[in-house]
C-alpha cells in the first residue's frame, strides 16, 4: 500500500493560527480595475498617497538612477539613509532600522518581542497590520474600543496584562485622524511604567502642524520603552518604493534588528528617501496646503449632502454614507474614483477619502453626488 | 468555545475494518453523550458508507475517516480516491423498492442516507472525494415563554457565550418571528446554544441597561467565503426597535469585518433590518397555505470584490449580464454548452427539507446522464409532499453545474438572484415556478 501522505491536506501541517488566517488580497492594478469598471481614468483616493509625489530632490534622484545600478545589491542596512536620519533627528545611526515599508518593521518588532501566548494591545478601529501580524504569529491581540473616534488611553492601559509585550498606538490614528496630545501621551507612559513596549506609529505625523502634537523622537529620550515608526509612503510620496523605519533606544533597536531581514529595502528606495530628507521643508508646506484646501472642500461637500464625517489629522477624511460602503465603492469606481471602504476597519457604511489635488477632489464630489442620487 | 473530540483513522478499503470504524463511532457517541438511538444511527451511517466505499474506492489507497464530536452533533468525513462514483441511491427520491432492484450497495446507501441527518460530497481534484455525514443530538422543543415589555436604555450589543442567555434569545426569536426568518435550531433553544458554543453559529445579543435581552442577530458560514445571517430579531416595543436593530447590525458587521470572509448575506432577514446597510440581490416568492409574499435577499461585501469568472449557459447569459451590471460587479462570463457526456453513473442532488419554512433546497453533488430526470423526480416528490418553495443552488464556478441550466429551465425553475462568492464562486439561485 502506498504512503498515506498524499491523502492528508497540506493545511493539516500548518499551525492553527496560520491555518485560520486569511491572506490579504490587495486591489487589482489600476489598468485591470479600469478595464473591469469600464473607465479610462482612475482617481486614487483610497490609499492616502501624496498627490504631489516626492520632494523635488527625490524626484531628481529617481531620474538620475542609472539602470545599471539595478544589478548591484543595495546597502543591506540602508547605511546612507540611516546616516541621513541620524543627522535629521540628532541620534546615532544605530538607533534606526529601515524596512520595506513600516509593515515590515511592525512584523520585525512583533517577532522580536513576542512568542505564542504573549499579547499585544491596540485599538479595535485602527491600522489593521498590527492585528494581522499578531494573528498569524500566534500572538493574542487585545482590541480596545475607540472612545469618541479616538484611542482611549485609560482603556488601553486597562487592557495591559502580564502577558502584554507591545502596545501599538497609531498617532494620529488611521482612519479617524485623532491624536494624543503631549500631556495625554505623557500620562499614558507614566501610568504604563514600562510594563510593555510602546510603538508610536507616526505614519501621518508629518501632516500635523500643532505644537501640542507629541514628537515621538523626543518622547523616546525619556521613555526607553518607546519605539517610533515613520514612513516615506505618505508625506514623502514614495509609497511605490516602500521605505519605512523605526527608531528607538539602541538596546531596543538592536533586539529588533535580530529578526529583521537585511537587504529588504531596494537601492532606488534608499536613494530617493535619502534625497527626500534633504529637501522636505517646501514639500511639506505644499502638501499641508493641498491637504487643508482639499479638506475644507470635502467638509463643505459632506455638509451639503448631510453626511456625518470625522476629520482629524492626516491627509484623509472619513464619512458615513447612507448606503453600504462596499456598494458605494463599486458605484464610484464606475465613475473613475477609488475610495477606501471602511468595513474592514470596523466602520461599516463609512468611507475614507484621501485629500488630494483639486481635479481629483472635484471628480470625487461629482461622482458622489451622482451615485447618491441614483440610490 | 467547547473543544471538539476528533478521532482520525486511515483504513484499507477492506470490509474487515468496518467493525473498527463503527467501534470508533460508538465510542465517540458515548463520549459525547449521544442517546442510544442517535448513536445507533451514527454507527449505521458509518457502517453503510464504509461498506459502499470499500466497493468503489481506489483499492491502492486508504480511506481516511475523521470523526468529530461536537456538543450538538457527531460528524464523519471520509476522504477517498475513486475513478468513478455513482451514488444515485443517496438521492432523497430513492425508494426502498428502487434500491432493492439496484446494484448491491444501493440499499446500504439508502440506509445511510436515511440514518444521517444530512450528508455532503465534495470533489477534491479529479479523483479525490470527501463524503461527510452528520447525526444530530435530539433536543426538547421550546416551551412557553414570557416576554419582557419594559426596557431601560441604554442598549448595548455584544457577542455572548452564556448558554442560558442564548437559549432564551433563541426561544424569544422563534416565538416572536415567523418560521421563515428563524434558523431551524431556534425551535430547540438548547441546541441553538450548543451550536454557538461549538462555534457553528455566532451571535450578537442586545441587552438593555438592566441586562434584559433586547435582541439577537446570528450567523453561520456558508461556503468558503460567505456568512449567512438571520435577524435582526428585536424583542423591544416598536418605539425602541429601530435603534436596537441598528445596534445589532453595526455590532455584527464590526465583529465579522476582519474575518476571512468576502460577503454576508441573508435570505431570511427580518423586516427590522435597518436601511442602508445591505444591498438587495433580488427577491424570493415565499408561498404558504395562506398565499405568497416577497422576501428580499440581502447582501454586502466585507472586502473589495476583485472580480471572478463564472460559467454561463447561453440561456442565462442575458440574465447574468443584467444582474452583474446592476450590481456593478465585474465578472468574466465564460460560455458552457449543454451538459457534456458524463462519465459518472447516476446524478446526485442534495435535498435539505425544512417543513417549518415549507422549503426544500436542492444542490447538485454529482453529475450524471440522468440529471434531467433526477431534477424532475425531486420536484415531483417534494411537490407531492406539499412543499411550496423549491430552490436550486448552482455554483457558477463549476462548469458542469452551469451546464445544467437548460434542464432546470425545462423543469420549471426560473433564475432568481446571484449570491456573490457564496460557494466556491458565485451561486445562482433558481426558484421552482411552474407555469400557471
Amino acid at each position: 500500500m502506498s504512503s498515506s501522505s498524499n491523502m492528508r491536506p497540506l493545511l493539516d501541517r500548518v499551525p492553527a493560527y496560520v491555518r485560520e488566517f486569511e491572506s490579504y488580497t490587495p486591489s487589482r492594478p489600476d489598468a485591470v480595475l479600469m478595464r473591469q469598471y469600464g473607465v479610462s481614468h482612475l482617481y486614487r483616493l483610497n490609499n492616502n498617497e501624496n498627490a504631489l509625489g516626492p520632494p523635488p530632490l527625490a524626484q531628481e534622484a529617481l531620474a538620475a538612477f542609472a539602470p545599471v545600478q539595478a544589478a548591484i545589491y543595495p546597502s543591506g542596512d540602508a547605511y546612507f539613509l540611516r546616516q541621513a536620519l541620524a543627522t535629521r533627528f540628532g541620534k546615532e545611526p544605530e538607533r534606526f532600522l529601515i524596512g520595506n515599508g513600516s509593515c515590515e518593521v511592525i512584523s520585525a518588532v512583533i517577532k522580536a518581542f513576542c512568542q505564542p501566548g504573549d499579547a499585544i494591545v491596540t485599538a479595535d478601529k485602527t491600522f489593521a497590520v498590527y492585528e494581522w501580524v499578531g494573528a498569524f504569529s500566534g500572538i493574542t491581540t487585545r482590541l480596545v474600543p475607540l472612545r469618541d473616534y479616538a484611542i482611549d488611553p485609560e482603556a488601553m492601559l486597562a487592557a495591559v496584562t502580564e502577558t502584554t509585550k507591545i502596545v501599538f498606538v497609531c498617532n494620529p490614528n488611521n482612519p479617524t485622524g485623532s491624536w494624543w496630545t503631549r500631556a495625554a501621551l505623557s500620562r499614558f507612559l507614566d501610568q504604563l511604567a514600562g510594563r510593555a513596549l510602546v510603538v508610536l506609529d507616526e505614519a501621518y505625523g508629518e501632516f500635523v502642524d500643532d505644537p501640542d502634537f507629541p514628537n515621538g523622537m523626543e518622547v523616546m529620550e525619556d521613555h526607553p520603552n518607546v519605539l517610533v515608526f515613520r514612513t516615506f509612503s505618505k508625506m514623502y510620496g514614495l509609497a511605490g518604493l516602500r521605505v519605512g523605519y523605526l527608531c528607538g533606544s539602541r538596546e531596543a533597536v538592536d533586539i529588533v534588528r535580530r529578526t529583521h531581514i537585511v537587504y529588504s529595502v531596494n537601492s532606488l528606495g534608499q536613494t530617493a528617501a535619502t534625497a527626500a530628507l534633504a529637501d522636505d521643508a517646501g514639500h511639506i508646506a505644499a502638501t499641508r496646503r493641498m491637504v487643508a484646501e482639499a479638506g475644507a472642500g470635502l467638509r463643505d461637500l459632506f455638509d451639503a449632502l448631510g453626511l456625518e464625517y470625522v476629520s482629524g489629522a492626516g491627509n484623509f477624511i472619513m464619512a458615513r454614507v447612507p448606503v453600504s460602503d462596499t456598494l458605494l465603492y463599486r458605484r464610484l469606481m464606475r465613475e473613475g474614483v477609488m475610495v477606501r471602504t471602511m468595513t474592514g476597519f470596523r466602520f461599516p457604511n463609512w468611507i475614507r477619502v484621501t485629500l488630494a489635488r483639486e481635479e481629483a477632489m472635484g471628480a470625487f464630489a461629482r461622482a458622489l453626488r451622482k451615485v447618491l442620487e441614483i440610490r | 468555545m467547547s473543544v471538539d473530540t476528533v478521532v482520525s483513522l486511515e483504513m484499507p478499503p477492506d470490509i474487515a475494518f468496518a467493525r473498527v470504524a463503527t467501534a470508533a463511532a460508538e465510542t465517540l457517541a458515548l463520549c459525547r453523550g449521544l442517546a442510544r438511538r442517535e448513536s445507533l444511527r451514527f454507527q449505521l451511517t458509518i457502517e453503510e458508507f464504509f461498506a459502499c466505499l470499500v466497493q468503489i474506492a481506489d483499492g491502492a489507497l486508504p480511506i481516511r475517516m475523521v470523526l468529530t464530536g461536537k456538543r450538538h452533533q457527531v460528524r464523519v468525513a471520509f476522504r477517498f480516491a475513486a475513478t468513478t462514483l455513482s451514488l444515485g441511491a443517496l438521492n432523497a427520491t430513492t425508494g426502498a423498492s428502487v434500491a432493492l432492484d439496484g446494484p448491491s450497495q444501493d440499499l446500504g446507501l439508502l440506509l445511510a442516507a436515511k440514518a444521517a441527518d444530512r450528508f455532503h460530497i465534495e470533489h477534491e481534484g479529479q479523483t479525490q472525494f470527501v463524503l461527510e455525514a452528520e447525526v444530530d443530538k435530539t433536543y426538547p422543543v421550546a416551551g412557553d415563554i414570557a416576554f419582557t415589555t419594559t426596557f431601560r436604555p441604554p442598549f448595548t450589543a455584544r457577542p455572548c457565550a452564556d448558554p442560558a442567555q442564548l437559549a432564551l434569545a433563541a426561544a424569544l426569536a422563534a416565538a416572536r418571528y415567523p418560521a421563515w426568518h428563524c434558523p431551524i435550531a431556534m425551535q430547540t433553544p438548547a441546541k441553538f446554544a450548543d451550536m454557538v458554543e461549538a462555534g457553528d453559529v455566532c451571535t450578537v445579543l442586545a441587552v438593555d441597561g438592566a441586562g434584559q435581552l433586547a435582541g439577537l442577530l446570528c450567523w453561520r458560514p456558508c461556503g468558503a467565503r460567505g456568512l449567512h445571517f438571520s435577524g435582526p430579531f428585536v424583542f423591544t416595543p416598536a418605539a425602541q426597535a429601530a435603534s436596537v436593530a441598528r445596534l445589532l447590525t453595526e455590532r455584527f458587521l464590526e465583529v465579522v469585518a476582519r474575518e476571512p470572509r468576502d460577503i454576508v448575506f441573508s435570505q431570511r432577514a427580518t423586516a427590522d433590518v435597518p436601511p442602508g446597510y445591505f444591498e438587495s440581490l433580488g427577491t424570493l416568492a415565499l408561498c404558504h397555505q395562506d398565499g405568497c409574499r416577497r422576501q428580499d435577499v440581502l447582501f454586502r461585501h466585507l472586502q473589495e470584490d476583485t472580480g471572478a469568472s463564472v460559467w454561463c449557459h447561453p440561456a442565462l447569459e442575458p440574465f447574468l449580464r443584467e444582474t452583474y451590471d446592476r450590481l456593478a460587479m465585474f465578472r468574466d462570463i465564460q460560455p458552457v454548452g449543454e451538459p457534456a457526456t458524463q462519465d459518472r453513473g447516476q446524478s446526485l442532488l442534495s435535498a435539505t427539507l425544512d417543513r417549518q419554512k415549507n422549503l426544500v433546497e436542492l444542490a447538485p453533488l454529482l453529475d450524471g446522464p440522468d440529471m434531467a430526470e433526477n431534477i424532475a423526480n425531486h420536484v415531483r416528490v417534494f411537490h407531492a409532499k406539499g412543499i411550496g418553495n423549491i430552490l436550486f443552488y448552482m455554483d457558477l464556478s463549476r462548469a458542469w453545474q452551469a451546464a445544467l441550466a437548460g434542464e432546470l429551465l425545462q423543469a420549471g425553475f426560473m433564475p432568481g438572484f446571484v449570491l456573490p462568492h457564496a460557494g466556491h464562486g458565485d451561486v445562482l439561485v433558481f426558484q421552482y415556478a411552474p407555469a400557471a
